[in-house]
């Protein structure tokens, strides 16, 4: 992956900005981290939060006047947070730490004035090692006591002067600042003059003014000065920055490199405030000596600021418990290892690829389309973890069988106008439904409609392979030329965004902006109980679809409402992506969070959604189950599991063929002779671990010619295995004297192992060094 | 991988082809070009290797998505 595209989409994910108290703040104190901390009554980690940002603390939170409660967001609800009051009572009930200097480091600085300003940035480069020498004319004390009562604790100032003790900052008190005093310090390599100490005068140092205002650099190299016309606050972040600079200065880099961010500015944090509620702040006694309970009370208005905007809606992104930027990152760490493990890989393809993140950002960042990228890049690459897509990718494989596929023109016809494509889930769940539907298809459009089996190939798009991607649509558009290049009409919203990303020049059409313009199927019938519409995530981008079926709803007589998280804002049903297919315990919990969004059954138009969120155990319908009723109890009728889908699209296409297009019936393949027996809860625990029945009928046929492996004296049972692909199924069975195999277990493993018939791979191959991963698109 | 030999429960289980019991034997087993040798219940004679399912589900399904991750 390009650096650029991940910066790219860093850059629009603003979680990692900081909180508009801290970007405003003119030392970057982290308030956000410190009212939280301060919330839940953890004064000592807040004061060291404090401490990390502000020097002197034990002064200067004092004396802070509170430069951040104008831009804290709380004010656009009511009134900004009280940091200076949380700083106060933190400090109150808190016992100072003494500061850790650095080994002496042999480098020294002067410092003229005994402002603030001074006083900061002697204790910055004490921590840092250096020797600092303070001249100043006034008693520092003298200077702090003219300030209003009470403003800070006696003992505050004691303290600080006693860690800048600690950290060998040694005090001069001088007669004044004669000709002689500043030719000598002048003399000095480093040189502050803090202009916060009315004593000085910078004319007198041969200066016109202070120095720039961020790096406090005067025009003369080693001479730094500021300070003055500033809060307190202000002249220690100003202190501290002149330390940054002396520093620079000293390693012979220009102090104004790499200043980012330690001016005041304005946060691209995005915070949602629409469900932030009026707090009012408490009302202490004494402002100046707020109660332990009272700052509780304070620090709990914090929001606390945060974006997340993507997470809240997301149960993938929140899942992992983080964000996309840093998702983002991690994804392009995992894609450029050369070796070791590869954290991220699960995650890179248990995402939905679903786009509502990319909607619900105010920037747009899209971790779907980033996950899509990555997904190339793995397959690309030879890192997919082999056994992530292989089952879905085969399933994709059988629906475009020439066991299962097929195109028919209408008959009577050669060329037909359209063809009905409904995808290869809608008839191997609803097939009786789906040829009804074809055959209404047929007798209310012109030109014929010929009917097109087969899957359109988002697996392997999702899968991230784009070989495999592209010669599935090759071998779709060959069929399709073959037949006269009809327009499609496409059931399947999933389908519909394929074909606009790999097959764009077919003509097609979606069966629902077509459905609203037909007459209503005789049979068709609304619910009584009104019924919420779930919108696919892959018509999020079809504002027209999406009023289609509404409008297709109003026609049908079937009152519905509106989700809070509809239309282009839709959630997951956790299909998309193979989300489910990969990680199916993550996928149940995108169903599940979806189903959980209402009370009401959902009316869906895309029936992977339909069984998705029915397989969660919600009541839900297909817009087909209204048009074309079978008779059943839709809602909950259960979504059909992997082998039974199988066998219902073969079932589609025997009986369409036959039906409607009078042919003779399939062969019987090598496996119909097998007959298979086995109570609910074993078939229950073959589709958790995806085993079909025609890989059990495998292992038995050949078992039944060539013998079991294992057998069991006591049970009478037989065990046996067989490595038909890259895995290696076992099946624990007894056969019975009218030849049907009952079935006890089974399972299945990808490892190689000695003495495993089958044509999977030889053993001797494997242990040459044969790379499956080669072996696979 | 390892297995130790207390693990693997293959306990009543013969080889059909020729009626012998099992015993714990070395056995090549491989994935995504890596080969490891561990003891396994084999059929001495015939060289057939059971694999167990809570092995096939445990053990070997971790060492197996390790490998994948690679
Ligand atoms: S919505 Fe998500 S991606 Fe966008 S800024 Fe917020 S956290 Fe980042
Ligand atoms: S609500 Fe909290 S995090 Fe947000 S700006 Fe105010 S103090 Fe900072
Ligand atoms: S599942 Fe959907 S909303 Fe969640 S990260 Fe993936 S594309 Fe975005
Ligand atoms: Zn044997």
């Amino acid at each position: 992956m390009e650096q650029k595209y991940l910066r790219d989409f860093e850059a629009r994910c603003t979680q990692e900005e900081p909180p508009a108290c801290r970007s405003m703040c003119p030392l970057h104190v982290e308030a956000r981290e410190f009212a939280c901390l301060m919330a839940v009554e953890r004064l000592d980690e807040a004061r060291k939060i404090l401490e990390r940002s502000m020097p002197l603390a034990g002064l200067a939170a004092f004396l802070c006047p509170g430069h951040c409660r104008e831009h804290c967001r709380r004010s656009e609800v009511d009134a900004g947070v009280n940091l200076p009051m949380l700083e106060r009572a933190c400090l109150l009930y808190t016992r100072s730490t003494k500061p850790m200097p650095m080994p002496a480091s042999g480098k020294t600085a002067a410092v003229a004035g005994g402002g603030f300003s001074s006083l900061c940035l002697a204790y910055e480069l004490g921590k840092k090692g250096f020797r600092v020498n303070l001249y100043h004319q006034q008693d520092i004390a003298a200077a702090f006591a003219a300030l209003p009562p009470r403003t800070f604790p006696e003992r505050s100032l004691g303290e600080a002067l006693e860690q800048l003790a600690a950290l060998r900052v040694s005090f001069e008190q001088v007669k004044d600042f004669s000709p002689d005093r500043i030719a000598s310090l002048r003399g000095e390599k480093i040189l502050y003059l803090g202009l916060d100490d009315p004593d000085l005068d910078p004319a007198a140092f041969g200066l016109a003014g202070p120095g720039d205002p961020l790096t406090l650099e005067s025009p003369v190299p080693g001479l730094f000065a500021g300070g003055a016309g500033l809060s307190f606050i202000q002249a220690a972040a100003a202190g501290k920055r002149a330390a940054g600079s002396i520093v620079r200065f000293l390693q012979g880099v220009a102090p104004s490199s790499a200043r980012e961010g330690e001016d005041i500015y304005p946060t691209k944090l995005i915070t949602d405030l629409s469900a932030v509620a009026p707090l009012p702040p408490p009302d202490p006694a004494d402002p100046l000596v707020p109660t332990r309970e009272e700052a509780k009370a304070e620090a709990a208005r914090c929001i606390p600021c945060d974006c997340l905007l993507c997470v809240k809606k997301c149960a993938y992104l929140s899942h992992y418990e983080s964000y996309p930027k840093r998702y983002g990152r991690e994804f392009y760490n995992t894609l450029a290892l050369k070796f070791g493990n590869r954290r991220s890989n699960i995650q890179i393809i248990s995402c939905a690829l679903c786009g509502l993140c990319g909607v619900v950002c105010p920037n747009g960042a899209d971790m779907g389309s980033f996950c899509l990228e990555a997904r190339r890049e793995m397959a690309q690459s030879r890192h997919m973890p082999v056994s992530a897509h292989e089952f879905a990718l085969e399933d994709m494989a059988y629906s475009n069988s020439a066991e299962v596929a097929f195109y028919r023109p209408q008959p009577g016809r050669k060329r037909c106008r359209t063809a009905f494509f409904p995808g290869c889930r809608l008839p191997s769940s609803l097939p009786e439904q789906t040829g009804r539907l074809y055959t209404f298809l047929t007798e209310h459009l012109d030109g014929g409609v010929g009917l097109f089996y087969r899957c359109c190939g988002a697996p392997a798009r999702w899968s991230g392979r784009e070989r495999l991607t592209a010669a599935n649509a090759a071998g779709l558009r060959e069929i399709w030329e073959e037949a006269g290049g009809p327009e499609l009409i496409l059931a399947c919203p999933s389908c519909a965004l394929f074909f606009a990303s790999e097959l764009a020049d077919i003509p097609v059409k979606s069966l629902w902006e077509i459905l609203p313009g037909l007459p209503l199927p005789k049979q068709a019938r609304p619910l009584k109980q009104s019924l919420a519409l779930h919108d696919p995530c892959a018509a999020r981008a079809r504002p027209d679809l999406i009023r289609a079926v509404r409008d297709l709803a109003g026609a049908l007589g079937q009152e519905t409402e509106e989700l809070p998280l509809g239309r282009d804002l839709t959630r997951c049903c956790g299909y998309g992506g193979l989300a489910s297919a990969v990680n199916p315990e993550l996928g149940a919990e995108i169903a599940l969070s979806r189903a959980r969004d209402t009370d009401k059954d959902l009316l869906c138009w895309c029936i992977m959604c339909r069984d998705s969120l029915s397989a969660v155990g919600k009541g839900a319908l297909h817009f087909l189950d209204l048009l074309f009723p079978a008779g059943d109890e839709a809602r909950v009728r259960p979504a059909p599991g992997i082998s039974l889908r199988q066998e219902r699209a073969l079932a589609f296409r025997r009986e369409m063929l036959q039906n409607i297009w009078n042919e003779k019936p399939d062969e019987e393949g090598d496996l119909d002779p097998i007959n298979i027996e086995m109570d609910a809860e074993v078939a229950e625990r073959l589709e958790r671990r995806r085993i079909l029945l025609s890989d059990l009928k495998r292992v038995l046929l050949y078992a039944g010619e060539k013998g079991g492996q294992f057998y069991n004296p006591q049970t009478g049972r037989t065990l046996s295995s067989l490595r038909p692909k890259q895995v290696t199924f076992w099946v624990e069975y007894s056969p019975r004297a009218d030849g049907v195999f009952v079935v006890h277990n089974a399972y299945c493993h990808r490892m190689l192992v000695p003495g495993t018939p089958g044509e999977g791979l030889p053993t001797a191959a494997v242990l040459e060094g044969f790379d499956p991963r080669g072996g696979r698109a | 991988m390892k297995a130790e030999a207390g693990e693997i429960r293959a306990e009543g289980w013969t080889c059909a082809s020729c009626g012998s019991p099992l015993e714990l034997l070395p056995a090549d087993i491989a994935y995504m070009g890596s080969s490891f040798q561990v003891e396994l219940p084999r059929c001495r004679k015939c060289g057939f290797t059971l694999i167990p399912q809570d092995l096939a589900e445990g053990k070997m399904l971790e060492v197996e998505k390790l490998l994948e991750d690679k």
